[in-house]
């Protein structure tokens, strides 16, 4: 039983330090001032993972949350913070930041041609 | 001296399927419940938690434990500490990994129990495969010392919210059990929400009857 553990904690770590070797992915970007996330609609291709860099100018934290997205993440004022999506379909993917849900709200637009990345 | 037969500490793997992620500034209340009901017996555990998020990767949880004994009275039987550590951002990777480690202090068997798991979770659209391992080593005066190996699946989909229906299957300890579960999330305001969870697993492994019952609730803030 011991021996069929230790296997899979190695296995699983082999496979950690593989995963940590890949991946370089496409960036967007999204800016959070005063209580506003901009651009409102970002526009990712589908069927790819990509990274989002988030910068929050304001003087204060956001909680970025998506239940579509599956991301809940913490912005913290005058940082930037990455959250990685997809690859996703395409479709609408609705978000908002939690301590200012009236204002900070926007959608990332999944379409299968990349094209302009905001409007 | 009275010493309970059959303890959580040393019998019961149905326990959380823990998610690797770990949200920053994040302060909670849990709590959970375990009923196990076999031929013979009935055990009862209950558990309460306060956690916090001391960095932006890692989550500390003081617990205490009680458990019902074979005379049917409820007391405190354990203090439990555990450490969450996300090891990798949520989407970065083709898997999502986080570490878990726990110390346990048993007080009515005086036992010790260290453990160090893996969390690994995969999404596949709407739906997330979650699996953890762990590696347990319990130590004390009325118990077996000896090494123990816990596996535990959960297979979810993401409906709403509120309602996201799972599968867990748990193994360990000669123990294979299985069964439907659900888990949901409800937003108050800013970062208080309250989290619930439940689950009853039935053991495939033996003959006889064997099932748990698992409920948790979460109040984040």
């Amino acid at each position: 039983m011991i021996e069929v553990g230790l296997k899979q904690i190695i296995l699983a770590l082999l496979l950690l330090s593989h995963e940590l070797a890949v991946a370089k992915n496409a960036e967007f970007y999204i800016t959070l001032e005063k209580n506003t996330f901009s651009p409102p609609r970002l526009h990712i291709p589908a069927d790819k993972k990509v990274r989002i860099i988030i910068t929050n100018l304001d003087n204060e934290p956001e909680e970025f949350d998506s239940f579509d997205l599956n991301r809940e993440k913490v912005l913290f004022p005058g940082k930037k913070s990455v959250i990685y999506v997809g690859p996703l379909k395409p479709g609408i993917y609705e978000y908002f930041g939690e301590f200012h849900p009236n204002t900070a709200k926007g959608s990332i637009i999944v379409k299968l041609k990349e094209s302009n990345n905001a409007d | 001296m009275f010493t309970p037969r059959y303890v959580f500490a040393d019998g019961i793997v149905v326990d959380k399927v823990y998610h690797p992620y770990v949200i920053a500034n994040e302060k909670e209340f849990e709590w959970r419940l375990m009923s196990s009901q076999t031929d013979t017996i009935n055990r009862l555990a209950q558990q309460f938690g306060l956690g916090y998020s001391i960095a932006e990767n890692v989550a500390m949880e003081f617990y205490i434990i009680g458990e019902r004994n074979e005379l049917g009275d409820f007391t405190a039987s354990a203090f439990e500490l555990e450490a969450r550590w996300m090891l990798t951002e949520q989407g970065q990777y083709a898997f999502d990994w986080g570490a878990i480690f726990e110390l346990e202090r048993n007080t009515s068997v005086n036992s010790i129990e260290a453990s160090a798991g893996l969390a690994v979770e995969k999404e596949f659209e709407k739906t997330s495969l979650t699996i953890n391992w762990f590696l347990i080593y319990e130590q004390g005066s009325q118990i077996d010392s000896e090494f123990e190996t816990e596996f535990r699946v959960k297979y979810r989909y993401r409906y709403i919210p509120e309602i996201q229906p799972a599968i867990e299957l748990y193994s360990g300890e000669d123990y294979f059990g299985i069964g439907p579960a659900i888990m949901g999330v409800h937003r108050i305001e800013g970062q208080r929400q309250i989290k619930w969870e439940a689950g009853f697993i039935t053991e495939l492994s033996n003959k006889g009857k064997d099932h748990t019952l698992r409920l948790s609730v979460e109040y984040e803030f």
